[in-house]
């Protein structure tokens, strides 16, 4: 039985410790979203949700406690279960195939897959860094940073500095342009927060809401990238300014069966075609995409050409721009609205939401085959084919 | 200036408001506070990135509130000390002024930084309240690191606020304060600046290059290594002679100031606006181009042509003579009889610097230490003009004076006339200086309550051997001190400690002080040493050699009798390890400590290795995840982290809060840690060994990650890593299945053992090499 993405939206990114959420818990933003979903489908009641699938690379904390569990509990009630998959960058495309495959292999009709980071909460590789013994001390290599790998791919594919800058300058303008467009706020499920706090010796309140992705910089320029020196390598080309930021957000989307949406008559918005992941030395984790795309191309039956738009994480820009130059990716159907070098990436969050994304973008633009893709810590790739409907 | 003397107070632990003026170039709607508080804002923020660093520790920043003058004056109202650092200008600090007493509550103390303009004039229009509350307090730039601090009085302030600000400004902000009288320069510039005028006109007489002057007046003499042209250059040359022309002006009746006359180059310097290192140039010139070796390429001006040539090296067989006489006095008697020009040279000045100081006595100084004890604090001198007199022979100066053609003050001879042969005696700990009104020696004020070493050299050492003397300091406490070359350490101090355990154990003493009044505490073990029985691959000494500086930081941790060591200045390697070993440390804020192993291609051999793993044990809490903590310690030594203060030290884990203690005055802390034994012997049990909490594999693959990071990155070399890996092996208990408990001893045969490897690589034996060369680590 086919399976189909009847919604999907997502909260605003905020900038990790200093941004708009760095007080709220992923769960609750989860939640935010996932409740958001169910007011607009009235007819599936939530103990019909079989599942809640929820992405997170740092399980561990205030993302832990099987952090699933308590979103499906927190938005749906007891009897709806809820579990946590964690395959990094990649966790909120992967949590998307995962509720697909159930669908397609009968176990069962109505999943909530997506997925939530919040990097002000735990950071980059939890509290406890703690890795094989025999791997760091045969292959310490693999241990190696993201930002480590960023460089080696750069030194490997020959991209150079002021590559990089340009990239991120780009991605800025083009997600400046975007939230001047008004293009996230149909996507964007707006979060009230409350901070409690002191001033003045007195505990204070205040209450907002956020709308609107943090991070993009909208007073960069060439110069001022260039200005930044580089963080992981003495000689490295990638800085903080060429690199994604630190994130906190959610992003959940509604994958029914084909016979809930005939039962429901549900207006589907897309569906996966085709899904694959790949692996590559842990050292160059940034061109993972280059060994998931064609794997996936094929299982679609489709070529590139096909694809009219694409979504490829932004992890750093000298990755980025090797995934271009390895698959010969048309730059200008890459990231149309910037990516996470601008506008944020929240690790177990992101896959849902350039998912997210790419359907309202290919929606506006009249397009029938796009791609979500990124590289994966420990050397991976993932590439998933949407169908849009 | 108001920055830094801000920035010293936060290091002395108080809460200050730092005010500027408003912005010259505030736009009309700019009426934040932080638009209106920029000047001071920056200037803070400047200090943040200077280096040296006014703040002994970056968060201290947080002790200092800034604004400005025209919205929180009325602050004032809450401060304890006001002090005035604006511009050297009569009409701006008297206007001021007239504002600050709106403000400030009666009984608050008011002072003025200035360094030229009398204080009863900048008082004459206060209220007789304030004007009873106010005086001169003059810090030196930068007032972190220039330890004077002239205290002044106006013409009414009450006795009491004088007291005050000697004895605070000396406990609390470890200042050598100096009493000073209302005379224009004060002391140490009246006397400083005369003599660089002396020394400027010396130079034309005796045909001598600037580069020559500064080895003259350098470290040769007890100077600091800036010499005369060097420091003027630092200095300004624009303030330098604003200086001298106020005290021309000013003092008509000093006879030798107004005979200095500036030298022609001089003023071709002033013509040209090169005021020195604010303008880029003045009697040296960095250029931008580099020598060979790397080097930049500074010119020095000759004198003669006025035209910038290379720098040389002065080749004065004299001086290369003099450098092999390590003790200052002899040198200086040496040089003094020298024939040539350095001869004359130092006889000339020598006797100027006498004649003028003495002839300053009473009028800028009633007492012969203030004098000495300006000048040493605000010039960095080894001795005062009397001092150094003293070094010399009263006789031998007198001499030296009247073959010049100069006149001493009449109390000289009378002094002498009274039987009294020198300045200053030592006699059983205290030191005494010839007081002129009574024509008796007493006790000098600066010195009281005081352990200088020095003091105790009339007495027979309890023990001695070629590189410790073990002092009877009182109250049945003993004092090693160290007497190698720079401190270094080696056998002689190990051997000599472990004796002075054991003679404070077996006799009637309350405990030991390890600690020394040089300016440096120690550089480390004696390195020499270790290269020479590497070299030769000497394994089995070696192995006895590392084994002797373990088993003697033990016998530091668990004498029973309490051991307490006071530092100062560099307290590296070697010397950070017996740190961490001893019960308590006094340690002097200016104390740089650091784990610096890393820098000659070794780890950490005496112990410190194993502390760091014993100190991390103790931080992990009985379910925290450890690591973090692990990897911080483990940080600090495979960086071979130095804290630049004591205070920075407690950031390290080299010193812990509650056991050690920062003692803001230099020379107090020897006091400090005498008194600290003091207070430990009475309920003092001898310490029990402990277990050390260790991770094995999973410590370590998170230190292995680590430092392929680093490596990967290019952060460290090959050797770096190497080097790292075996760090971290020994703070990891080696590659155990799991957490263990181990012994101190286990640790100390690891570390050992990684020590030994070390000193058979190639890479560690050149980095020996080239520290023991250039005294700057190789990177390899």
């Amino acid at each position: 039985m086919d399976a189909y993405i009847i919604k999907a939206y997502r909260t605003a990114v905020g900038k990790a410790k200093k941004g708009s959420f760095r007080h709220t818990r992923p769960d609750d933003l989860a939640v935010k979203v996932i409740q958001h979903i169910m007011s607009e489908v009235p007819d599936i009641a939530p103990e019909m949700v079989d599942d809640v699938i929820v992405g997170c690379a740092n399980p561990e904390g205030e993302q832990g406690l099987q952090i699933g569990r308590w979103v499906a509990v927190q938005a749906l009630g007891i009897t709806v279960p809820g579990m946590t998959v964690n395959r990094y960058c990649a966790s909120g495309l992967e949590t998307i195939s995962l509720a697909v495959a159930k669908i397609q292999a009968g176990m069962g009709h109505v999943f909530l897959a997506g997925g939530l980071e919040s990097m002000s909460m735990i950071p980059m590789t939890g509290y406890k860094f703690a890795p094989n013994y025999n791997i760091v001390a045969n292959t310490p290599e693999y241990m190696a940073s993201m930002g480590i790998t960023s460089e080696m791919v750069a030194k490997k594919y020959e991209i150079t500095r002021e590559q990089c800058d340009a990239f991120a300058l780009r991605s800025h303008q083009r997600a400046a342009a975007a939230i001047d467009a008004g293009k996230f706020k149909d996507e964007i499920v707006p979060v009230e927060v409350t901070e409690v706090f002191v001033e003045g010796d007195r505990r204070q309140e205040k209450k907002f809401t956020v709308d609107t992705d943090e991070g993009v910089r909208r007073d960069t320029s060439l110069e001022a990238l260039a200005r930044l020196r580089p963080v992981f390598a003495a000689k490295g080309v990638t800085t903080a300014g060429n690199s994604s930021q630190t994130s906190d957000g959610a992003s959940m989307v509604l994958v029914v069966s084909e016979e809930i949406v005939r039962r429901y008559n549900l207006q589907p918005i897309a569906r996966l075609v085709s899904y694959a992941v790949g692996g590559v030395d842990p050292l160059y984790m940034g061109i993972g995409p280059v060994a998931a795309i064609p794997k996936a191309l094929k299982r679609a039956g489709l070529q590139l050409k096909d694809i009219e738009q694409v979504e490829l994480n932004e992890a750093f820009a000298a990755q980025s721009l090797a995934v271009i130059k390895e698959m010969d990716l048309d730059p200008e159907i890459v990231n149309v609205n910037g990516g996470a070098i601008a506008l944020g990436h929240p690790l177990g969050c992101t896959g849902a939401k350039l998912s997210t994304q790419l359907f309202n973008e290919m929606r506006r633009r009249g397009q029938k085959y796009g791609m979500v893709t990124a590289c994966v810590g420990g050397g991976q790739g993932i590439a998933g084919i949407y169908e849009l409907l | 200036m108001g920055t830094g003397i801000a920035c010293h107070l936060a290091n002395a632990g108080f809460s200050c408001l730092l005010l500027d003026i408003l912005p010259p170039d505030l736009k009309e709607g700019e009426t934040s506070p932080e638009a209106r508080n920029r000047l001071a804002a920056s200037a803070l923020k400047k200090a943040l990135k200077a280096k040296p660093a006014p703040l002994m520790d970056p968060e201290f920043a947080s002790r200092i509130e800034v604004g400005n003058f025209e919205d929180d004056l009325p602050k004032i109202a809450d401060c304890d000390w006001i002090i005035e650092v604006v511009v050297e200008r009569l009409d701006i600090k008297q206007q001021l002024m007239e504002r600050v007493e709106q403000h400030r509550k009666p009984g608050t103390l008011v002072s003025t930084n200035t360094s030229g303009i009398p204080i009863h004039l900048i008082a004459q229009n206060m209220g007789e309240e304030m004007r009873r509350h106010f005086c001169g307090t003059h810090f030196f730039n930068p007032p972190r690191y220039l330890r004077l601090l002239e205290v002044i009085p106006g013409p009414d302030t009450l006795p009491e606020v004088i007291d005050f600000f000697m004895t605070f400004g000396d406990r609390f902000l470890g200042k050598q304060t100096v009493l000073c009288k209302d005379t224009p320069a004060f002391i140490a510039n009246r006397i400083g600046v005369y003599m660089m005028g002396v020394v400027f006109q010396l130079v034309e007489e005796l045909d001598l290059t600037i580069e020559e002057v500064d080895v003259l007046t350098g470290p040769l003499i007890g100077r600091p290594k800036t010499g005369t042209f060097r420091l003027a250059d630092l200095v300004g040359l624009d303030v330098a002679v604003k200086v001298i022309g106020g005290v021309q002006e000013n003092c008509p009746e000093d006879e030798d100031v107004q005979k200095i006359k500036l030298p022609a180059y001089f003023q071709h310097l002033l013509d040209n606006k090169w005021f020195g290192d604010k303008t880029g140039q003045g009697f040296y010139k960095k250029t931008d181009e580099r020598d060979e070796r790397g080097k930049r390429i500074i010119l020095a001006l000759d004198l003669k042509t006025l035209e910038y040539r290379p720098r040389r090296k002065p080749k004065l067989p004299a001086v290369e003579a003099a450098k092999q006489i390590e003790d200052l006095n002899k040198r200086l008697q040496f040089l003094l009889k020298d024939q040539s020009k350095v001869g004359e040279f130092m006889r000339r000045s020598f006797a100027a610097l006498f004649s003028y100081a003495s002839k300053r006595i009473p009028e800028i100084s009633d007492t012969i230490f203030g004098i000495d004890d300006a000048l040493r604090a605000g010039f960095a001198w080894k001795q005062g003009p009397f001092e150094a007199w003293d070094a010399i022979g009263l006789e031998t100066g007198l001499d030296l004076c009247s073959k010049a053609g100069l006149k001493v003050a009449p109390w000289v001879s009378e002094m002498q006339d009274k039987g009294a042969a020198n300045f200053y005696k030592r006699e059983s700990g205290r030191k005494f200086c010839y007081d002129l009104p009574s024509g008796k020696y007493q006790e000098v004020r600066s010195t009281e309550g005081l352990v200088i070493l020095d003091n105790y050299r009339d007495q027979s050492p309890v023990y001695k051997n070629d590189e410790i003397i073990l002092h009877d300091i009182g109250d049945g406490v003993l004092c090693l001190e160290f007497t190698s070359k720079m401190n270094a350490i080696g056998e002689g101090i190990l051997r000599g400690l472990g004796e002075s355990i054991r003679i404070a154990e077996e006799g009637e003493w309350q405990g030991l002080v390890i600690g020394n009044n040089a300016d440096n505490f120690t550089v480390g073990a004696n390195l020499m040493l270790i290269a020479m029985l590497a070299y030769e691959q000497e394994f089995d000494e070696l192995n006895m050699a590392v084994h002797l500086f373990q088993q003697t930081s033990m016998r530091c941790r668990y004498a029973s009798v309490p051991v307490v060591i006071a530092t100062q200045g560099y307290t590296f390697g070697g010397g950070c390890e017996l740190l961490m070993h001893c019960d308590s440390a006094a340690a002097a804020a200016e104390s740089y400590i650091g784990l610096v192993e890393v820098g000659v291609g070794l780890l950490p051999g005496g112990g410190g290795t194993k502390e760091f793993a014993l100190r991390a044990s103790k931080e992990y809490g009985p379910d925290g995840v450890m690591i973090p903590t692990l990897v911080e310690r483990f940080r600090t030594i495979a960086m071979g982290t130095v804290a630049t203060s004591a205070y920075e030290a407690y950031k390290y884990g080299y010193m812990e809060r509650g056991r050690d203690q920062v003692v803001m005055n230099t020379q107090r802390n020897l006091a400090k840690a005498k008194k600290r034994v003091l207070e430990l012997a009475p309920n003092y049990v001898q310490p029990q060994p402990q277990q050390v909490t260790v991770l094995g594999r999973t410590g370590l693959a998170a230190l292995y990650a680590a430092v392929s990071e680093m490596y990967l990155g290019q952060f460290i070399s090959e050797h770096d890593a190497k080097i790292a890996r075996k760090i971290a092996y020994v703070l990891c208990g080696g590659d155990l299945s799991g957490t263990s408990r181990v012994s101190e001893q286990y640790l100390l045969d690891m570390e050992r053992e990684a020590f030994l490897s070390l000193c058979g690589e190639q890479k560690t034996l050149e980095r020996i090499q080239h520290m023991l060369k250039t005294g700057k680590p190789l990177r390899n």
